[in-house]
């Protein structure tokens, strides 16, 4: 009976959401705050379950012993909501400093050793080997280094760097041409699969429940 | 001045070059690897926290929303309603308090409260949401999407190909030619193969050196925005 | 004047011919051959290379919003490693639903194979905040980052994860991701432990990946929808006892959503033709007016 319930809120939900194609109205605002709230009660639920309960509270109280190091990250991290109290709000930094800055030296060494030189090297190195024919290679060459010199704005666009940024913008909107197919092929896929949930599980599951 | 001010951008600097130092240096110098390993273990529960706060900057907004009665105010109740109930079977779950042993799978074999709120509220929503966006660009196509010049031409025609050759109507369209069936799929292939990622890639160098001087300059106390304080 | 008109027309209209367009190949469906392509071929065959001594990660990084391009891929290739005795370790980093997707797409394939039993066969780690600094410390210790699977056994409980400590005894992670997660395996995983990343991912990320396919940073690759349906052909081929789950009424496939994905793209074809039709009817018409 759970299933048969659950299913039909479901569906109803998807309706109220699909009204907003006709007109705003309060089923649609009603869906809209109920997917905001139960989004972040998910969110709530999610965190405290598979990361603040295995990783911090049940290492720290059952053995405090080993983990009390983990001291460090909860009250770094409690540290953080003392931005919502004025007169101490500046505590906050300290911990929001710890966090970004671990994620923004990441980012530096995962972008230069993740990106630039692999995405370099894979563009250099084409013509004496790769999965490309030659004349791809060739293609590839000249698409990649356009597309750089429409990017570099440190010397006007004039002349022959004139031409080369145009054909880097070919290049460009190529890309964006697959990418508008393939955005499209993804926002389509979503709705087939509401739809599917609309007319084959619900009118599944209500058939099941009621034969 | 120090505490405030100071203490941050050191703080910035010594773990921002933890992730740098450990890259190069792991197996040589003792320690690196200690301190390595405990930031992670840290980030992951600091990160924990750390993308909670939004919720109490909700709960502030729509609190006050109601106190005062502002416009739509009901549905700042069904969105707190929906918020608490939720958040408040998670953390039952993830305490194991009572009956709510785990977060997927009661001890019956049922669905606990939380995943059947999931099944039936989560993911509808979430899902119906976005599957809006199927109406919205179908309509921007049919209003937006004109060849006004060269570029724009070149756009439409490589997103009507990959349309075409992602779907069994590109095999349709030259089948009648002996081979053709092949033709449109493998165009398709090609443009996403060479010519979009030729593009994709000058994207991501480009975007990739952009991010890491951004990532120098926040590591050095250059770039201080994320404190919420000037530029230097 | 009419053209005008017809350009300015009701968006509503628009809606419901994508509504309808959508519905009626769910409803009666067509059967579409389906052609694969190499990305997809590629991840394919390194599966079929493996056998029951290795161990696959599967990373659920996405949540309902895309489950309908994002499960069927990750059910397919879940079926592919349990049909070859693969070990599998699922985890998830997509923190809107990445778990609960992962829990519902897991239990669905298992149940069709009861030989095979949890936390030998297979395990649910969970899901894990952090992100990079997670993806990270995997590959010094799996189990310092999840020190318990998600029904609560630690790791020492679970026989599976006795033989796997890190990235060195994983041979491939196949990251399913609606967003950056995806890239992440091939731009630091792979650059910084030298693991195979395959990614199935949502349409929309698809065209900046092939960038990292070619520089063989992502040996394989699913883009959206067609790239699930594409994995299902190539394992309804190699596994024709699959059929019958593939064939089921009421059973959502990828290969049955691209009939309803193929008609829709032809109406949006369609608009986007009718639409510089009438752009370049009503720009003719200005001008010979102006001239006259």
């Amino acid at each position: 009976m759970g299933e048969l319930i659950g299913t039909w809120i479901g569906a109803l939900l998807t309706l109220c959401i699909f009204s907003f194609l006709y007109r705003d109205n309060p089923f649609f605002r009603f869906a809209e705050s109920l997917f905001a709230g139960v989004s972040l009660g998910y969110y709530v639920g999610i965190v405290a379950v598979n990361t603040l309960a295995p990783n911090l509270f049940q290492p720290l109280f059952g053995n405090f012993g080993e983990n009390w190091d983990l001291l460090i990250p909860l009250l770094l991290g409690i540290n953080l909501y003392t931005r919502f109290i004025p007169s101490i709000a500046w505590l906050a930094r300290l911990s929001l400093a710890a966090y970004i800055a671990y994620y923004v030296g990441i980012n530096m060494v995962q972008k230069l050793q993740g990106e630039v030189v692999p995405q370099i090297g894979s563009t250099i190195l084409h013509p004496i080997g790769g999965s490309l024919t030659p004349v791809d290679n060739l293609i590839m060459i000249v698409g990649v280094l356009s597309v750089l010199i429409y990017f570099y704005f440190s010397i006007e666009h004039k002349a022959a760097v004139g031409v080369v940024s145009r054909v880097g913008i070919w290049f460009l909107m190529l890309g964006f041409g697959a990418a508008f197919g393939y955005t499209v092929m993804a926002r389509v896929s979503l709705l087939i699969g509401r739809m599917n949930y609309l007319f084959i599980d619900t009118v599944r599951v209500t058939s099941q429940h009621l034969s | 001045m120090f505490w405030k001010l100071r203490l941050p951008l050191i703080i910035t600097f010594f773990v921002g070059i933890v992730p740098i130092v450990s890259f190069f240096l792991t197996e040589r110098v003792p320690g690196v690897s200690f301190a390595r390993d405990t930031v992670e273990r840290y980030m992951i529960i600091i990160a924990g926290f750390a993308l909670l706060l939004g919720v109490v900057n909700v709960i502030q907004g729509n609190v006050r929303k109601i106190e005062r009665r502002a416009p739509g105010w009901p549905f700042a109740i069904s969105l707190l309603a929906g918020l608490i109930i939720m958040g408040s079977f998670g953390l039952l779950s993830a305490f194991r308090v009572g009956p709510f042993q785990g977060i997927l799978t009661a001890p019956d074999g049922g669905d606990t409260p939380f995943f059947w709120m999931t099944r039936n509220l989560f993911n509808p929503l979430q899902a119906a949401m976005f599957s809006l966006l199927a109406f919205y660009i179908a309509s921007a196509a049919f209003r937006a999407f004109r060849v006004r010049n060269l570029e724009a031409t070149i756009l439409l025609l490589a997103a009507f190909l990959v349309m075409l050759g992602r779907t069994p109507l590109g095999e349709y369209v030259f089948s009648w030619l002996p081979g053709g069936e092949r033709w449109l799929p493998a165009a398709t292939d090609w443009i996403m193969a060479v010519p979009n990622a030729a593009a994709q890639r000058g994207i991501i160098i480009g975007a990739a050196l952009g991010a890491a001087s951004l990532s120098l300059r926040v590591i050095l106390g250059i770039e201080r925005s994320y404190l919420g304080m000037r530029e230097k | 004047m009419k053209l005008e008109r017809l350009a300015r027309i009701d968006r509503r209209i628009v809606y419901l011919l994508i509504g309808i367009g959508t519905v009626l190949p769910i409803l009666f469906p067509i059967g579409f051959p389906v052609s694969t392509t190499p990305p997809v071929e590629r991840l394919f065959e390194k599966i079929e290379s493996l056998g029951p001594d290795d161990v696959v990660l599967v990373s659920f990084d996405y949540g309902p919003t895309t489950a309908p391009e994002n499960s069927p891929m990750a059910e397919a290739v879940l079926r592919h490693c349990l049909s070859r005795r693969i070990k599998v370790i699922a985890i998830a980093l997509f923190p809107i639903g990445g778990v609960t997707m992962a829990g519902e797409v897991m239990s669905a394939v298992t149940a069709e194979y009861p030989e095979l039993r949890d936390g030998e066969d297979y395990v649910l780690l969970g899901y894990k905040d952090g992100a990079q600094a997670a993806m990270k410390q995997i590959g010094i210790d799996i189990a310092s980052v999840f020190p318990t699977s998600m029904d609560g056994r630690t790791a020492g409980e679970i026989p599976l994860m006795r033989s796997v400590r890190n990235y060195d005894d994983i041979a491939l992670v196949c990251s399913f991701a609606t967003n950056i997660i995806g890239e992440w395996w091939a731009n630091l995983i792979n650059a910084q432990f030298g693991t195979p990343i395959a990614v199935g991912t949502t349409a929309v990320s698809a065209p900046k990946y092939y960038a990292f396919l070619d520089s063989g940073q992502m040996l394989g690759l699913l883009g959206g929808l067609k790239g699930a349906s594409e994995y299902e052909q190539l394992l309804l081929d190699a596994y024709p006892d699959l059929r019958a789950r593939y064939a089921r009424t009421g059973v959502y496939t990828a290969m049955k959503g691209m009939d309803a994905q193929t008609v829709d793209h032809a109406i949006i074809m369609l608009f986007i033709l009718i639409g510089n039709g009438i752009h370049f009817l009503t720009r003719r018409q200005r001008q010979s007016e102006e001239s006259g």
